[in-house]
């Protein structure tokens, strides 16, 4: 397309960092109702270019054309005076307020010096039926959970005339289902004319719904190509910049007696009659959506939350009902959310790596932080591998490699993981696959819980499926993501094992 | 190239820089206040008043770095002091009735600490109620009275020195050494840091954070019982007002030192330094006959500054 049709062009934008050039000639355009998918592991410019469109940043030179017209955006205002919106997986929106008020924060319809509420029920009803979304307008937005605010984020920034929309990981933290719902949102705005910017890390969401897909490595654009022309080992190829290995390295291995036992686990409300086994040398997939009390069967084995009845057993043994007892008996949980549950991001790495070894009442070693991080930082490739260095400089790969060291470290035998790898780029994922075979091979067991299905189904030997506190359904490996759904969803009690 | 802008925690030289010439300023001003400033008798002087303020310090600095806040500790001094009294007055062997003193300011801070962490009620809520609480016990069972006549070797505990030191003033470097080691060499010192900057990540890390807040609480207020036997000792006698307005120095000192009031940093040499600053403004106050009402102001004054300048410099730390 030239730049007589181009809704938004980017002309080698240059863009410097103290000694690092975030972005190096970087040329980009946008066509009215077009989704145009940008790509590119951590730390490629992804973000650089994302601030740069919506005013935070100057670049240092190059052109932004808007409708052929040069427009530099001095600051975030003006990107979006000229309709340019930014939806982030943190939405910035109100939480104790309805949906009402959070889609019209600030540019409430007056009339007569007061709020015209029927104007504003009246404008979102419309917008809505247009992209055939419903909200419930007087619910309290911290009430809909992470999904339905992200729609209405979007919603809010197209009641403010957007035109582009930048969509930064918008399924990130989204389970199956909502992840549709969001893409036929997609699809609804672009016939609607729309133009859309989608930076994702899950290449299955590439193929489905991106007519233009463009890579960015080091701070280049290394490649773009149309919808049909371009397949995963091509996208995964221009990303890491060689061919990479697997994504689901599995090498199936006999397995050996029961490490961890769960049995009977309830607490009201939350879980209901929990029986599991993980064995040494297996990968437990953990499935279901979001909500269905995969993380809370985490969190009560690890001593975290306590529960009312059942039983934990290590090794045929009680399993303490505290983290640091856990821990202490070789029970290990890497938990969903690494910046503020993984890792304490103002401590640098070595701090963080040996806090779980730590116990109260004794002194600080001399040298056990280089020690360790000297062994893992070598053994996961962590970069930079420098133990004073603050966990928050580094990249979201690279930071959960620090987290799984730093369980790692404390030698456990059974090892849960929650969303190992979430928003983690494709080189660091497959990176982390390859460990938990590898770990497994050494005898660990591996309670994996992820929200990406192709993942579970990649990388376990077998998966129970939740639904509603329960454990609906057991699936083998082989498995298919109809099989987990249909288990999800509580449609059937798929393959159930006695 | 992480487009994240780096987070880093108050430089710390550079706080203590300001502190330094901050204090120079403040002792050329004292001095042309008063000519008996600037002498070697009245910088003793100004650490022996200190040392009951230094002591509670020592213990909220653990406090701060947590993230919490402790404002019973003047409360907890005046209690402590007329349990000793009473406890000596009733006929108790003087270093006997000490020692429980120092006890009860352990379990003051130990129930502040136990509804902190048990019931779930932020450390602003309970201590502003202990502080009235422990208070109230403590003008109650004294009846008001104050409680004298203690032996002289008691009394030297306040009053005497060791060669040209004041007695308190070894006492309190031996705890501020103790504390300092406490802090920085042990695993308890790490993980007061890693609940200060957060706390869900440091209980997902096994670090036992319920005791280890009971700990600190404990601790702090063990320290303000040692402070109310040290002041026992100062004036000869328990009085049950003792310690009024401590929370004030204490904190101010505290976060002059460049602790951040939110919590994850903060350190005894730091604390130290905002010690000896308020202690100086203090003395050149007094001694140039400044009254305490007006006094209150300065030193409340000085605490809005030292957050206001901390946050200025986390702010462009965070920038850069």
């Amino acid at each position: 397309m030239d730049a007589e049709t181009s809704l938004l062009k980017l002309e080698n934008i240059e863009k410097r960092f103290g000694g690092t050039r975030a972005l190096r000639g970087v040329s980009f355009d946008l066509n009215p109702g077009e989704v145009h998918a940008l790509l590119g592991e951590n730390g490629a410019g992804k973000s650089t270019l994302i601030k740069i469109l919506s005013g935070a940043y100057r670049p240092d030179s190059g052109r932004i054309l808007l409708e052929g017209n040069e427009a530099g955006f001095g600051s975030p205002r003006q990107a979006q005076a000229a309709g340019i919106a930014t939806i982030y997986q943190e939405t910035s929106l109100y939480p104790d307020l309805s949906v009402l008020e959070n889609l019209f924060m600030g540019h409430q319809p007056m009339r007569a010096g007061r709020i015209d509420w029927a104007e504003m029920s009246h404008r979102a009803q419309g917008l809505f039926e247009r992209l055939g979304m419903e909200l419930p307008l007087r619910a309290r937005l911290g009430d809909l959970g992470k999904a339905r605010a992200q729609l209405v984020e979007i919603a809010k920034a197209l009641l403010q005339q957007a035109r582009i929309l930048i969509l930064d990981e918008p399924t990130a933290a989204l389970t199956t289902r909502d992840t549709e719902r969001l893409m036929e949102v997609v699809r609804g705005l672009r016939t609607q004319g729309v133009a859309m910017i989608y930076i994702t890390h899950r290449l299955e969401e590439v193929f489905t719904i991106a007519d233009r897909v463009s890579v960015l490595r080091d701070g280049e654009m290394v490649g773009s190509a149309k919808a049909g022309e371009f397949d995963s080992n091509w996208l995964i190829s221009k990303m890491v910049g060689r061919v990479a290995g697997q994504l689901f390295p599995r090498n199936p291995r006999p397995t050996g007696k029961p490490l961890l036992e769960v049995r009977h686990l309830s607490q009201p409300g939350l879980l209901e009659d929990i029986n599991l086994t993980i064995h040494e040398g297996e990968i437990v997939g953990l499935a279901g959506l979001v909500g269905s009390g995969r993380t809370e069967v985490a969190r009560a084995i690890f001593g975290l939350d306590s529960y009312a009845s059942g039983e934990v057993l290590l090794e045929g043994q009680p399993l303490p009902r505290s983290p640091q007892g856990a821990i202490q008996q070789g029970v290990a949980l890497l938990p969903e959310d690494r910046g503020r549950q993984g890792l304490i991001l103002p401590f640098s790495l070595g701090k963080n790596m040996t806090l779980p070894l730590l116990r109260l009442g004794g002194w600080l070693g001399g040298n056990l932080e280089d020690k360790v991080f000297a062994e893992f930082s070598q053994k996961l490739d962590i970069r930079p591998p420098l133990a004073a260095l603050l966990a928050s400089s580094l990249s979201g790969g690279n930071q959960q490699k620090v987290v799984i060291a730093k369980w790692l470290a404390t030698r456990p035998k059974v090892l849960i993981l929650d969303e190992p790898t979430q928003g983690v780029d494709v080189g660091a994922k497959a990176e982390i696959h390859r460990l938990m075979d590898e770990l497994v091979g050494q005898g660990l067991g591996i309670l994996m819980i992820s929200s990406e299905l192709v993942e579970v189904l990649g990388m376990a030997d077998r998966i129970l499926v939740m639904h509603r506190g329960r454990i609906a359904g057991e699936l083998p490996r082989g498995a298919t993501q109809e099989d987990v759904m249909r288990a999800a969803t509580g449609s059937i009690a798929a393959g159930v094992q006695a | 190239m992480s487009d994240r802008p780096s987070k880093r925690t108050l430089a710390l030289p550079w706080s203590e820089l300001v502190l330094v010439v901050g204090l120079i300023i403040a002792a050329i001003y004292m001095n042309g206040l008063s000519p008996a400033f600037l002498s070697f008798s009245n910088f003793f002087e100004i650490t022996r008043i200190s040392v009951e303020t230094g002591l509670a310090a020592l213990g909220m600095t653990l406090v701060i770095i947590t993230g919490g806040i402790d404002l019973s500790v003047g409360s907890v001094l005046g209690l402590s002091g007329i349990v000793m009294g009473i406890l000596h007055h009733m006929g108790l062997e003087v270093w006997l009735a000490a020692a429980i003193a120092v006890g009860t300011g352990a379990l003051c801070g130990f129930i502040n600490g136990q509804l902190i962490t048990r019931a779930g009620i932020p450390p602003l809520i309970v201590t502003l109620a202990t502080l009235a609480i422990f208070r109230g016990l403590a003008l109650g069972i004294s009846q008001a009275r104050s409680f004298g006549s203690y032996p002289p070797e008691f009394l030297a505990l306040g009053a005497g020195y060791l060669g040209s030191v004041p007695t308190q003033l070894l006492v309190f470097g031996v705890l501020a050494l103790l504390v300092g080691l406490l802090l920085a060499k042990t695993t308890l010192g790490r993980f007061i840091y890693a609940i200060g900057n957060n706390a869900m990540a440091a209980r997902f890390s096994g670090v036992p954070v319920n005791r280890v807040l009971v700990l600190v609480y404990t601790l702090s207020g063990a320290l303000a019982g040692v402070a109310g036997v040290i002041f026992t000792a100062r004036v000869s006698s328990a009085r049950s007002d003792a310690g009024i307005g401590t929370e004030l120095d204490a904190i101010t000192a505290v976060v002059l030192g460049g602790a951040s009031i939110s919590g994850g940093s903060g350190s005894i040499v730091g604390t130290l330094l905002g010690l000896l600053l308020v202690g100086v403004v203090r003395n050149g106050l007094t001694l140039a006959f400044i009254p305490a009402e007006q006094q209150a102001i300065i030193i409340g004054s000085i605490l809005l500054v030292a957050v206001l300048l901390n946050q200025v410099i986390r702010l462009r730390s965070r920038r850069n």
